[in-house]
């Protein structure tokens, strides 16, 4: 027998059919794929013991609390506390995903602070006449506002900035609640005391689209886009028909005038004996709250007019802090800095509250200003700032939440520092401290004493469900507790008198004809605090807005001469932007709905209508 | 002398089956020993234990899977016969109090979620509808695992050759289908791929 090569090839031959007819080939290619999505490149959650930690969610002001799941010391899954008297147990969907955030590929790791510092610095020693060095802080009312406070005393011409706090709102004490647009069932305030307080109010929601609030209100007004003003201005000038109301700006009782009950109805598609009815109810079925857009003059009107200060809008103590911090510098708003006067201006933008448009900061920056930005990931300020230092994040940083608009009484707790932060952060509160000379490493644990020796309020324990006086706990145990998740809570200060309800300025003219358009901003103002997984389901799923484009319902979008795919500009009275458009028949005729996008939010943050114009 | 064109084929052919068939499922299978000679049959006869004296349930209701050390030296704190085996497990472990590193035939990979407690309490399955008859085994039998995924053999891979005539349930995905599709339950890939 002799080996030819036409011989071999037939072995081969065969070898590869018969092979084929066996598990060996499938199974190579199946436990090859396996070995792709597990090779050990691939990053693994560690195993270990099981155990439970409690904390408080810092990702927005609710301060939710929270029970994590921990595998060997690694949080895995977080869930609400049912028993928690704040929260009552929910969770939202950032929340739940909150321990993602850590591995987030925005978040930022490392940073020039020592770059920084030393510009700082040199800034500071060059400050001139009335030049200022500003700490701007996103969340005001925590124990690290009140470092800045006091090193922005401590320094020359030093400024501390922060939004107004809005007046606390009692839920529990309202009868009706009055909601122009307001997200009551959308993330506003706590989620779960707004859910908890739900079965005591009625809901009145007025609001163009069938919200999730809508949904949940017992009376849903579709009126037309961008008329709550003049629904509330035909309330008002019914229930005002006979009274005369202090504290109502200038100029009311004129756009009274102008907005009889008809021309309400007009506005706002609602029927004019409905709206009659509506303000009779009001009247009858206290106590009221009005809820608007943040800062709505409407709203605030309706309120006063409705005896709102006092019974569903209180006036909250703030948790006791030792008495040498008191001599801090006070809260300023930014409006009341002279346009190109702050030559330092350091933001916290670490723990996330009510963003100013940049265009209002900086014409407040004088020649030559250096701008330092405390961020965790790459949005936010730190586009403009020259040095934007990375900071923790929730679940990494021990840090207090203060109470939450919907919260009458005064709270501590902290926020849970779960993981281990990177080595590069900066403690933004340390670094402001450090500028001053201010030793503030141990302030949480300073306040805490603080709050123990006032004696006040009640410490709320997860891990047991319990209350306990706040002055039956021993000061060292105060402390570790509310490290281990626990939650001071104030008493409702019975002789508290009403809050001064400062009812702003009514903005000039309603519906402006050069702007026809409603702007609904869809995307949250922090993107970055959206896990990355939940971001990444929700984008390829296409059903959000990309970056930089706009949505029109059909009829709009004809009567601009655009179609899906159009080029367009998105113009407001802040300015304009190129945007690509989509024709969506599920936006309300009258909204142009937006999405985010630096250029967007830079002109929509200060406006809420607008025009769209083909390019 | 001339062979005919057809026998190089059918020797290829014939190799590659008997290869494919009979040596690859035991090839692609690496065997590891277990660090203890263990005997379910000698706790659950002699020492009348049931399964979940040992693989109990948490309180808050996580199934706690192999013992550790701590519970089996409730009882082995001091050897509890004169086995070879008994020696070694109190000389190695035991008193040096190191934890032996079981291989879990039955753990699934990461990307599967598994309740026991859905199963047993709420589904009333015993241990041995899927585990097998695990508990009357004199020892432990080899862990053996995948070389390429990494795998227990208990938990993927469909049944090659002998084991196709395996009869008790499993651990596999497909079994995990037929007993959810033959009881009319949900079997939807985000039940456990979640």
């Amino acid at each position: 027998m002799t080996t030819t090569r036409r011989n071999l090839f037939k072995l081969t031959g065969g070898a590869a059919v018969g092979a084929m007819l066996t598990p060996a080939p499938w199974r190579l290619i199946t436990d090859s794929a396996l070995w792709s999505e597990n090779w050990p490149g691939i990053p693994r959650p560690r195993r270990g013991e099981v155990t439970f930690q409690f904390g408080n969610c810092s990702l927005c002001p609710a301060g939710c609390a929270v029970r994590a799941r921990c595998v060997a010391n690694q949080p895995v899954s977080l869930a609400g506390v049912a028993a928690h008297p704040l929260s009552h147990g929910a969770l939202c969907a950032f929340g739940i995903a909150g321990h993602h955030l850590p591995y987030h590929p925005g978040r930022l790791k490392s940073g020039p602070a020592a770059e920084a510092n030393q510009a700082v610095r040199a800034a500071l020693g060059q400050l001139r006449g009335a030049e200022r060095c500003a700490v701007l802080d996103l969340r005001p009312g925590r124990t690290a506002s009140w470092t800045y406070r006091r090193a922005m005393a401590a320094i020359r011409n030093g400024v501390y900035l922060a939004p107004a706090a809005p007046i606390a709102i009692n839920l529990a004490a309202a009868k009706t609640v009055f909601s122009l647009g307001a997200p009551l069932f959308d993330g506003w305030g706590t989620p779960g005391n707004v859910i908890a307080a739900r079965d005591h109010f009625r809901l009145i929601q007025a609001e163009p689209v069938e919200s999730r609030t809508a949904i949940m209100a017992d009376l849903w007004l579709p009126i037309r886009p961008g008329s709550e003003e003049a629904l509330a201005l035909g309330i008002a000038n019914l229930l005002l028909k006979e009274k005369k109301i202090a504290g109502l700006p200038a100029g009311f009782a004129d756009r009274l005038r102008e907005f009889p009950p008809t021309m309400a109805a007009m506005h706002s598609g609602i029927g004019e004996q409905q709206i009659a009815a509506l303000a009779r109810e009001l009247q009858d079925n206290g106590p009221v709250l009005v809820l608007g857009e943040n800062g709505s003059p409407y709203a605030a009107a309706l309120n006063l007019i409705l005896g709102a200060p006092g019974r569903t809008l209180v006036l909250r103590r703030e948790a006791p802090v030792p008495d040498d911090w008191k001599k801090a510098a006070p809260v300023a708003d930014l409006a009341s800095v002279p346009d190109g006067s702050i030559r330092v201006l350091l933001i916290d933008e670490s723990a996330t509250g009510e963003a100013l448009p940049w265009s209002a900061i900086q014409s407040k920056l004088a020649e030559k200003a250096v701008v330092v930005t405390f961020a965790w990931s790459k949005e936010g300020y730190g586009r403009q700032a020259a040095f934007t230092l990375p900071t923790a994040v929730y679940p990494e940083s021990l840090d207090d939440i203060p109470p939450a608009v919907d919260s009458p009484a005064a709270a501590f707790r902290l926020s849970a520092a779960w993981v281990a932060p990177p080595d590069g952060v900066v403690n933004p509160a340390d670094f402001v401290a450090g500028l001053a000379g201010l030793a503030a490493k141990d302030a949480l644990q300073e306040r805490a004493a603080a709050i123990r020796k006032s004696g006040r309020g009640s410490l709320f324990v997860p891990s047991s469900a319990t209350s306990t006086p706040a002055r039956d706990v021993k000061p060292d145990d105060f402390w570790k507790m509310l490290q281990a998740g626990a939650t001071w809570i104030d008493d409702l200060d019975a002789n508290a008198p009403a809050p001064k309800l400062d009812v702003p300025a009514l903005p000039a003219g309603t519906a402006s004809s050069a702007f026809p358009l409603v702007v609904v901003v869809t995307e949250p103002d922090t993107p970055a605090l959206v896990s990355p997984l939940l971001s990444k389901v929700y984008q390829e799923s296409n059903l959000r807005l990309a970056p930089e484009s706009v949505a029109l319902h059909p009829s709009d979008a004809r009567a601009c001469g655009l179609e899906t795919g159009s080029r367009a500009r998105l113009e407001t009275d802040c300015g304009s932007v190129a945007v690509n458009v989509t024709v969506d028949s599920d936006v309300p005729p009258g909204v142009v709905q937006v999405a985010g996008g630096p250029g967007i939010r830079k002109i929509c943050g200060a406006s809420s209508r607008a025009r769209v114009v083909r390019s | 002398m001339r062979i005919p064109g057809y026998i190089p084929f059918a020797v290829g052919a014939l190799t590659a089956l008997a290869a494919g068939w009979a040596a690859f499922p035991h090839a692609i299978y690496q065997s590891r020993r277990q660090p203890v000679d263990f005997s379910h049959k000698v706790h659950t006869t002699t020492a009348g234990q049931k399964c979940d004296d040992c693989h109990a349930f948490r309180a808050d209701g996580t199934f706690a899977g192999i013992p550790t050390l701590d519970k089996c030296a409730g009882c082995h704190a001091a050897p509890m016969g004169t086995t070879a085996a008994e020696k070694n497990f109190i000389d190695q472990y035991v008193t040096p109090n190191r934890e032996p590193q079981w291989l879990a035939y039955a753990r699934q990979p990461e990307n599967v979620y598994f309740s026991h407690i859905t199963h047993v309490k709420l589904g009333g399955m015993k241990c041995e509808t899927c585990h097998g008859s695990e508990g009357d085994t004199d020892s432990l039998r080899p862990y053996q695992q995948d070389r390429i995924s990494g795998y227990s053999r208990d938990i993927w891979g469909r049944p090659a050759a002998h084991s196709a005539f395996r009869t008790e349930g499993g651990m596999k995905m497909d079994d995990c289908v037929d007993c959810h599709r033959s009881h009319g339950l949900t079997h939807s890939c985000l039940d456990c791929h979640k």
